[in-house]
């Protein structure tokens, strides 16, 4: 066994290890968690929704401006989880492959088409060792009209997959761990259902009651395919359900 | 995007005249999911692991065993993002030969190409080798092809063969099974059978993934055919 590294830039580059692993992209895996938030995402019956922490830390700052929700396509958005400038830029590119393909093939870009693109980019900056892996993580949502509603996660390794719930961040495990437990039990969840179920997963793992302007919310649906960001007062309306059932 | 590329490439011989990053991509691949493929009179079957880290993962989002052309298909061990861009490129070869010469690739071609691509990665400036092994299995001339891909380039025909965790027992396991008279429906039984001596857990038609080749053309089975076959093991 080859002994020692390959000059020691195994871990300043994207070049295997002596384990066959890769540093620099478990290293970026870990950039997703320095901006201290988490997010979720969960489908239902006829639903997606994907819901994220909203920290203003400065009273200077303007919050309507603070956003890590995107929309892609009409029907088709993403919650970005990580480095905030390599979010944007990423955004940037998913949206830039959206539009060349309807502009290409003149029908929207379906959800999983999109993810794998993505995951296909992101691939490419672990194998050039000129560019570093991205260190964010970028959750899909929509409403796709042959599978129904769609949630789809690709991350910095290049990997990407559809889920029925995940979450990216900080508390991803314990979120993850939360949802296992909601889903084994039932996933034909309905609309407000499914809100909640993310809604409170949230709270859950970050044991913290939310106001709702501490809370990004956004959903796709079957009667309302469209992504869209919920207002204050909807997100108001379903945190009080919330309250009422507990 | 891209933008100044190293001009130097990264994989370098040691002392010894070893490639170590080679060495290291094989490290990669030995730590995947098990891969199996058998050869037999009348086709060829390809199958792999397809185990989900959570029950939250759709199962059947991901395809391993990937279709390339009707008559050849593949499926790997090891870095899963990396055999993306060989499916890719796998197809793109094949439609460039077909366009060309009219007539579909021979498997061998397609093997040729593929490994050559694989072995570009190891020399050119600012990449690193592709952390795959590939199976690729093809119907043409009449006659079945087993292919394996390493990420060195090389390739080598196989009888039948195993790759990723546990390949040795794999490979052992196959060499004591494997006859040259085989049919096919004894291949994939035998194929199920190498990935169970590895296999955590229970066996379904949602956790493997199995594709056959024969002078049909290739095709993965679908869940419910694989739960067939689980069903006659013992």
């Amino acid at each position: 066994m080859a002994r020692g590294t390959s000059a020691g830039f195994d871990r300043h580059i994207t070049i295997f290890s002596p384990e066959g692993r890769l540093y620099q992209v478990e290293y970026a895996f870990k950039a997703i968690n320095q901006e201290g938030l988490t997010s979720v995402a969960c489908k239902g019956e006829d639903t997606a929704v994907c819901v994220t922490q909203k920290k203003v830390p400065d009273k200077l700052l303007d919050a309507s401006t603070v956003t890590h929700m995107y929309q892609l396509t009409p029907n088709l958005g993403c919650v970005m989880t990580g480095m905030q400038g390599d979010s944007r830029y990423q955004v940037l590119v998913a949206q830039h492959e959206a539009n060349n393909f309807r502009y290409r093939h003149r029908y929207d870009m379906p959800i999983n088409d999109l993810c794998r693109r993505m995951a296909d980019i992101n691939q490419v900056y672990t194998q050039n060792a000129e560019m570093r892996p991205l260190g964010c993580s970028m959750i899909l949502i929509g409403y796709d009209d042959e599978l129904g509603p769609c949630v789809y996660k690709t991350d910095p390794a290049g990997y990407y997959c559809g889920h029925r719930a995940c979450s990216a961040g900080v508390k991803q495990t314990e979120a993850n761990s939360f949802l296992e437990k909601k889903f084994r039990k039932k996933t034909n969840y309905g609309k407000d259902e499914t809100i909640q179920l993310a809604i409170t997963c949230l709270m859950t793992v970050l044991s913290a009651d939310f106001k709702p302007n501490e809370v990004e919310v956004a959903v796709v649906s079957k009667d309302d395919p469209k992504f869209r960001t919920m207002t204050e007062s909807e997100i108001d309306t379903h945190l009080t359900a919330i309250a009422e059932r507990d | 995007m891209a933008t100044e590329r190293y001009s130097f490439s990264l994989t370098t011989f040691s002392p010894s005249g070893k490639l170590v990053q080679i060495e290291y991509a094989l490290a990669a691949v030995a730590a995947g999911a098990p891969a199996v493929g058998i050869k037999a009179k009348d086709g060829v079957v390809l199958a792999t692991e397809k185990k989900h880290k959570s029950i939250l993962v759709e199962e059947h989002s991901i395809i391993k065993v990937e279709v390339v052309t009707d008559h050849i298909g593949m499926v790997y061990s090891g870095m899963g993002p990396d055999y993306r861009v060989l499916v890719k490129q796998a197809r793109k070869v094949a439609q460039q030969y077909s366009r060309m010469y009219q007539e579909p690739i021979p498997t061998t071609q397609l093997v040729q190409r593929l490994a050559a691509i694989m072995q570009e990665y190891t020399q050119s400036g600012g990449v690193r080798p592709f952390g795959v092994s590939l199976l690729i299995c093809g119907w043409d001339a009449d006659r079945p092809y087993l292919f394996q891909c390493d990420p060195s380039g090389a390739y080598f025909p196989w009888k039948a063969t195993a790759m990723g965790k546990n390949f040795i027992n794999g490979k052992t396991f196959l060499e004591k099974r494997y006859t040259e008279d085989l049919e096919l429906d004894d291949a994939v039984h035998t194929a199920i059978l190498t990935l169970k001596e590895s296999f955590e857990g229970q066996m379904s038609g949602d956790n493997i993934e199995v594709g056959v080749c024969s002078s049909k053309g290739f095709r993965r089975l679908t869940p419910a055919e694989v739960q067939d076959y689980l069903a006659n093991i013992a």
